[in-house]
This record gives C-alpha cells, structure tokens and sequence, in this order.
C-alpha cells in the first residue's frame, strides 16, 4: 500500500531513466495525450446532456434523424411568460426563500448551541438534526401528509414545514464549519468597546458569518425551489410550482420544446444567484 | 463530580436555542414514521374503521423484488459516480487550468435539479433522442431509456453526483495534495501515477464518505426511475409514490409499508457505511503510524 506521507519513490518512474529512444517517443506521446483525452472526455460527460435542452429550447421544427433543428423558432422561451408558468414560478420563488429564511435561521440557532453544549449533548442534538439525510423523502412526506392534514395546516405551511426539515441539516452543517473557525474575539473587543449586545450580532458577527448565511442560504433556497416530491404529494396541486409544471410535460411525448423551456428557467435563477454569491463573496474578501 | 451552576445554566441556554430546530426534526420525523407504521397496519385509515391487519407486509416478495431494484440502482449510480468523481478531481488537481475549467463546469451542474437533469437525459438517450440523431441514428443504438438495465436512470444519478463527489473530493484533500503532486511531478510522475498513488490514497476517506451520502439519496430519489425507468419492475420509491397516489385507498397501507421499508434499507446502509469508515479510517490511522 503506498503511504501517503512520502512523495512518490523516483524508482517506480521507469521513463527517466535512458530508454531507447522510439520508446521514449511513444511513450511521451502517450502521456501528452492521455490528459488531453480525459479532459475532452470530462468536458463531454459535463457538457452533453445540457446540449439537447438547450436546442430544444429554440427548436422549431426538429424531426427524428436530423442532428440539428430543421427550423428554429422563439415560441417555447415565449411560452415561459405565459400567465400559468409565471405564476408557478413565483410559487417555486416563494418556496425556495420561504425554506430558506426558515432553514437557514434555525440552522444557525442550532450551530451556535451546538458549538456551546458540553461534548456528549451536543453529539445528539447534533445526530438528531443529521436524521432527515437518512429518511428517503418521499417516505417521510408520505407519514407527515397525513399528520398535517388531520391538523389542518394550511397547504403551503405544510410544505414548507417538511422541506425546512429536510434543510436543517445543510444549513447546521454550514454553520457548524464556519463557527469551528469563528474568532470570537472580535466580538468580545467590540463588547469592550462599549457596543450593545444587539449591535455585535447585527454589526460584528452577521458580517463575519455573512459568507456561511449566503453558502447556508442558497442551499436551502435549492431545496425549496428544486422540490418536486414534497409539493406534488402534500400539495396535490393546490399550488403549482415550475418542478410540477416541468414533470408533466417530461412525463408526457412530445412537447420537448416546453420541457427544455421550462429546464432552463429552472436551471437560470440558482446559477444567476450562485455567480451573484460568488462575485459578492470574492468582493468581500477583497475589501477590508 | 459537580458542574458550576454557571456552565450549566450557559448549557441549558444553548439547548433552548437547538429547540425549535431539534423539536421540528423529531416532531416531523417521529410522526411521520409513526404515522406510516400505524397505516401499513390498518390503523388510521383514510375511511372506513381501523383494523389492525399485516396484509401490507405480506406480498414479501413485491417488497424485496423492490428493495433489490433500488439497492442495484443505488450501487450501480454509486459506484460510476466515484469513478467519474474521482477523475474530475484529480484531473482537476493534475492539468492546471484545463482542471480548474473542468472542476469550475462540473461544480456548475450541482445546483440542478435532479428533475431537470432527467429531462435532459431523456432528451439525450431516448430512442430517436440528441446522442442517437448526432451519430446518425444506426441501426444497433441501444435502448437506454426505460430498458431492463435502468442505463439512464443510472446514468442521471451518475452523472448529477459525480459533481458532488468531484466537490467533497476536492474540498476534502484540497491544497496539500495539489504540493504533493506538484512535488511527484518534478520527480517525473506521469499524470497516472500522480492520480492513482499520490491522490487516490489520500482521498479515501472523502470518497468513502461522499459515496455514503450519494447512495442514500439514490436509494430515495424518485424523479429520475419515475421518468427513465421501465414501467416493472419498480423501486422502492415509485412502487410508494404510486400506490399512494392510487384511486384505491386501501393500497394506502401498502404504500406506507414500502416507505418504512426503504427506511430500514437507508438505515441498515448508513450503519454498514459508518462501520465501514470507521474502521478503514482507524487502518489507515494505523499505517501512517507505522510508516512515519
């Protein structure tokens, strides 16, 4: 078994030694190309399946053996201001803030009791907040339905409560990492300096965890907006959000124009607001 | 031994700052679980009177067939996912700004709904899909959706969390093993040799733990074998979704005996998974100890 202290031992690198030279040749060959290879084939593997939403999405007319579209046609990204999707993409909105302002408060409430709790209480409540990755979602949407239904909680609420669960562990583990790094000396020195406790958590601590509530955020927003399971089980359509609207027109023939259409305004906003969080997040590192 | 009143009041303050978290988690979950435990036997009924009844657990063998058809997908995503992971790591740390393109692309792709990403791969691998028109639909293309290996539904799963795995990967060995290949290769490594003995060794562990979280989700993911699957036989997920959402209202026990099923099945696989890293982790522990 190689160790993992010790750098490669030069003897198990056979090509620095003299060789003949058509030897030497192939086999530099080889291994400038070899990484060229995997890098064209990475790409592909990343690249490919998203070629076919993309043409679709502009397709006019595209019949079975041509490899581009006959005719090319604006319709299906027309069809995405449409009354229906627009309303179902402000459903999706509404979700994905709702989870994550929910997830992301509670998960932040919990790091920072995990962070303090004596070792083996925090272990836990630490484990307890873990168990919603180890429930398949469907299976506890199908149990909560049912207890939130006889409680009469209000379709929505009840969404949003399940998929909140479903989120804590994300944001806790955000937080978690950003407090095991957290100085918290900054705060103690504006607490000298005569600030309110108010003022530290809005001015000093908000500010250095800014980067964990963006990371912790944006990945409860995902799961709010990307749900499909949740909203068609508890929801039974009576708010449809854009997964619902993109699972049945993949689930049905035909119609790729609008499953492609509807793929990229689900696609869009996350990666809009992934690249918005990455250039605010670089800026802030700059600053001082 | 006694605790300062002090720490302990501190510590009874941290507690009811988890409690609003850790109370919704257990709440939800216990009565979810418990929910669906008294339905897969007759109580609670959605009409009609309770009666206590096993006839949920008793088609045994629909329960397996379906529990196997998820575990296969499960390893089979797995498996291809830490292959495929794994190299776009080391590429990744190996081929400069070639790798940081590739890790920038594929840790692009992870904020993609798994639902959009089985449209795409519908729309890639169906019968007369982009890939069969792009090599001018010939004559032996394989049916890759809906067939009996389950290829795009494994290849969706692959293809969604080899991103993840490639993320953890990198997040997990980072910085100290870019100087160590960095080191190999003015030794003269080839870029194999870098990936398989100086990257393949110290990642492990992450992959160890990113292949853990991926085959729990595949194990519970619905959306991709609902829309690439074949009709039978169903996974656990489907098989649940479906009876649930069925007009007849007595198959609402069976389905929740499949949900508690594929929750023991996740459950029985985390336990094996942590027992499993543990103990490779207290190895490697063990090795370094004995070769520094």
């Amino acid at each position: 078994m190689t160790t993992v202290t010790k750098p490669v031992p030069s003897s198990r690198v056979p090509e620095r030694r003299p060789q003949p030279s058509a030897r030497r040749a192939s086999v530099s060959g080889w291994r400038r190309i070899l990484p060229v290879v995997l890098g064209a084939a990475l790409l592909l593997w990343i690249l490919l399946p998203l070629a076919p939403v993309l043409l679709w999405s502009v397709a006019g007319q595209w019949r079975a053996p041509a490899p581009l579209p006959g005719s090319w046609s604006s319709q299906a990204l027309e069809s995405l201001l449409s009354p229906e999707i627009l309303q179902a993409g402000l459903w999706s909105l509404a979700l994905g803030m709702s989870v994550a302002v929910a997830a992301t408060t509670l998960g932040a409430l919990a790091a920072f009791s995990l962070h303090r709790l004596p070792r083996t209480l925090s272990r836990i409540v630490g484990f307890l907040l873990l168990t919603p990755l180890a429930i398949p979602p469907f299976a506890l949407v199908m149990g909560a339905n049912v207890l939130l239904l006889s409680a009469r909680v209000p379709t929505f609420a009840a969404v949003l409560i399940v998929l909140t669960v479903t989120a804590l562990p994300y944001t806790t583990y955000m937080f978690s990492v950003a407090l095991a790094s957290y100085d918290w000396r900054f705060e103690e020195v504006a607490r000298t300096l005569g600030a309110s406790r108010v003022r530290v958590i809005r001015t000093v601590r908000m500010a250095l965890l800014a980067p964990a509530i963006a990371r912790a955020g944006f990945l409860a927003f995902l799961v709010g907006w990307s749900d499909y399971i949740t909203t068609v089980l508890i929801g039974g359509g009576q708010f449809r959000t854009l997964p619902m609207l993109l699972g049945s027109s993949a689930s049905s023939t035909g119609g790729e124009q609008l499953t492609a259409a509807l793929s990229l305004a689900m696609i869009l906003p996350p990666v809009i607001l992934l690249a918005f969080l990455a250039r605010w997040g670089a800026r802030g590192r700059i600053s001082p | 031994m006694s605790v300062p009143s002090g720490q302990r009041s501190a510590s009874r303050r941290a507690l009811l700052t988890a409690a609003p978290a850790v109370l919704l988690v257990v709440l939800v979950i216990g009565a979810a679980l418990l929910t669906a435990l008294l339905q897969s036997l007759g109580f609670l009924p959605v009409f009609g009177e309770a009666r206590f009844s096993t006839e949920a657990w008793a088609d045994g063998a629909s329960l397996l067939e379906s529990a196997g058809v998820s575990l296969y997908l499960a390893t089979a995503s797995t498996a291809l996912a830490l292959v495929v992971g794994f190299l776009v790591a080391a590429y990744a740390l190996t081929a400069g700004r070639g790798g940081r393109l590739v890790a920038a692309l594929s840790a692009a792709t992870i904020p993609i709904p798994h639902l959009v990403a089985s449209g795409a791969i519908g729309l890639l691998l169906a019968d007369a899909g982009f890939l069969a028109r792009v090599l001018g639909m010939p004559e032996g293309f394989p049916q890759l959706v809906g067939d009996s290996w389950w290829a795009a539904v494994i290849l969706e799963f692959a293809w969604k969390e080899s991103a993840f795995v490639a993320l953890v990967v990198l997040g997990g060995i980072g910085r100290p093993v870019a100087e160590l290949t960095e080191t190999a290769a003015t030794l003269g490594a080839s870029a194999r040799q870098r990936m398989l003995h100086v990257i393949l060794p110290l990642a492990r562990v992450p992959l160890g733990v990113a292949g853990l979280v991926v085959f729990v989700y595949t194990l519970g993911s619905y959306e991709a074998p609902w829309l690439l699957g074949p009709v039978a036989p169903e996974p656990l997920s489907v098989r649940a979704v479906r009876l649930f959402g069925s007009v007849d209202l007595s198959s609402r026990p069976e389905a929740m005996a499949t949900a508690l099923t594929s929750v023991a099945v996740a459950l029985a696989v985390i336990g094996l998974g942590l027992l499993l890293t543990r103990r490779s982790r207290r190895r490697s522990r063990a090795q370094s100890g004995v070769s520094s």
